[in-house]
């Protein structure tokens, strides 16, 4: 399967007349969005859209989800199929992306846990989604709505802003191109016979109401593990329905713009083969559980595969799946990498993650959750620090009479995502 | 029906004690896993996982586990789990939060969807 990305750069978002981009800055009517999100979302009284830009004095929370804005150029499908667009097998043809831009969600769904982008001072060096052009999407709620209905009117609300904005890129030509192609099985093993045969084995959050991911539209809780080409990711094949733990959940930015895949990719016909990507679940009943690595373990020996990369999503329940799935697929004569962060501890020293076995001797951190830090007063907020106190990582002290917040990191958008996708480094 | 739901939260109580074997203690969220624990080596199964949601111990005060209706022999990966959830439990320091009733319902509904999950899958 062949993709084509192309990538429009955005330097600059603004308020406009007319929505449409021109020289690398993203102009937006405001009353076209509003109405977008109104007129398809009843469960929503009411929007509110800013605009938050790079080095901008900023804070924005509670922060639900960041979305790269993409439209489908030629080849099958559209964009989020399964939720948007039709139900059609994406990932081939040609796609282009408004690089450099999001949106972003904002909503008070629950009393705690979303998290914080600053877009400058310390914090923002800890979110990616800091060095973004973000249009700002804050939903109100009708009365009485249950905080899932309300998560999954914002969810849509937000997916929909992102494909009428990919929708200004259609007939743009792009900075910069770039292709990712791969082989079927039988041409793998013809192509690249000497190369190692790797795989991606992504968990994705699963675990209930407010803790979801949807594949193609299909809640990823209720599947069995499976596989999929790697470029379907790019198309917005995986999204996320995850309120929770801001620092090392996966926005749905982050699966479109995975770094596993795209790093994958780089080593393909180079230094690896890279096979697919194997998509499973982290379910909280334990037979789920069970079943899910089984199959794993069972799809990496079908595939005889040399090495898999293992991501997780989230803290404590999801352990338990990692360990299974690395001791299973090692036992299958597969060798793995697990990619984790850590809960360690504010001094670092505790046992980081909730399982372990002498399987997983090879991990990859994205850091350490418990770090705390000073984030400094910003001249505005987006949203509310009505909540800062009550979000993962803060307590009765956060929040200071000056603006300021002193929290643990994993209060952070994207801080210690356990994909690569954040900024924590030993370098 | 195979499973019992142990559990600190009374929205569990009230929306599955119909229909589930619920039983409901007003004891912490760390009193849970001891009881859990507790069952645990005394030859009950663990079905759902004990850290299930991203929701920090220490931060949300509730919490429901599912484990099996009958005692069998003692089931060493049900102890492996719920002995290293304990230990990762203490590792997060009691923040001292002092929640408002909102957010206490907002964890309610939380651990109350979680469960409902694992009832689901047991179903």
């Amino acid at each position: 399967m062949k993709l084509e990305m192309g990538y429009i750069d955005i330097k600059d978002i603004q308020f406009g007349a007319e929505s449409k981009v021109e020289n690398g800055v993203l102009y937006v009517n405001a009353d076209e969005v509003k109405k977008l999100v109104l007129d398809n979302e009843e469960k929503i009284k009411n929007v509110t859209l800013d605009i938050a830009k790079p080095g901008e004095s900023v804070r924005i929370t509670p922060v639900k989800d960041v979305i790269e804005p993409r439209v489908k150029v030629e080849g099958r499908g559209g964009i989020f199929p399964g939720v948007i667009s039709g139900v059609d097998t994406v990932g081939s043809g040609k796609t282009y992306a408004l690089r450099g831009s999001a949106v972003v969600t904002a909503g008070k769904i629950v009393g705690f846990q979303e998290g914080i982008i600053d877009m400058s001072g310390i914090g923002a060096q800890y979110t990616p989604f800091s060095k973004l052009n973000n249009l700002v999407v804050v939903c109100e709620p009708v009365d009485g709505l249950k905080q899932h209905e309300y998560e999954e009117a914002v969810r849509f609300s937000g997916f929909r802003v992102a494909c009428y904005l990919g929708e200004l890129a259609r007939e743009l030509t792009p900075d910069e191109t770039k292709v990712y192609e791969t082989c079927t099985i039988k041409e793998g093993l013809e192509k690249y016979p000497d190369l190692p045969r790797i795989a991606y084995v992504q968990m994705l959050q699963s675990q209930g109401l407010l803790h979801d991911t949807y594949v193609y539209g299909v809640d990823a809780k209720k599947t069995l593990s499976t596989i999929m080409n790697p470029t379907e990711i790019m198309d917005g094949a995986i999204v996320s329905g995850n309120c929770v733990s801001a620092c090392d959940k996966n926005p749905t930015y982050v699966h479109m713009n995975n770094p596993v895949v795209h790093d994958l990719f780089e080593e393909h016909g180079k230094t690896i083969n890279f096979v697919c990507h194997i998509l499973t679940n982290e379910n909280v009943y334990l037979a789920d559980k069970q079943r899910s690595s089984d199959w794993s373990a069972k799809l990496c020996k079908l595939l005889d595969l040399d090495g898999v990369l293992i991501s997780q999503e989230g803290f404590g329940n999801p352990d338990t799946d990692l360990i299974m799935n690395c001791k299973k697929i090692e036992a299958e004569g597969v060798k793995t990498v697990i990619i984790t962060d850590e809960y360690a501890g504010r001094d670092g020293k505790s046992q980081s993650l909730a399982d372990a076995d002498v399987a997983a001797d090879a991990c990859v951190t994205g850091g350490n959750a418990n770090e705390y830090i000073t984030l400094p007063a910003m001249d505005k907020v987006i949203g509310t620090t009505d909540y800062v106190n009550t979000i993962a990582g803060g307590n009765e002290h956060s929040l200071h009479a000056d603006g300021s917040i002193e929290i643990e990191i994993q209060a952070i958008t994207g801080a210690t995502n356990e994909t690569g996708f954040n900024n924590l480094s030993a370098r | 029906m195979d499973f019992q739901i142990i559990t600190n939260n009374p929205k569990v109580k009230t929306e599955l004690e119909e229909t589930c074997n619920v039983n409901y203690f007003e004891i912490s969220y760390r009193e849970i896993l001891e009881k859990v624990r507790d069952m645990c080596h005394g030859g009950y199964k663990l079905l759902s996982h004990p850290l299930s949601g991203s929701v920090k111990p220490n931060e949300t005060p509730y919490k429901s586990v599912m484990v099996s209706a009958r005692k069998g022999n003692a089931d060493s990966e049900s102890i492996h789990i719920i002995e290293n959830c304990m230990i990762a439990f203490d590792k997060f320091p009691d923040l001292g939060n002092k929640w408002t009733p909102s957010v206490l319902d907002d964890f309610q509904v939380i651990d109350f969807y979680l469960i409902s999950g694992a009832v689901g899958s047991a179903i």
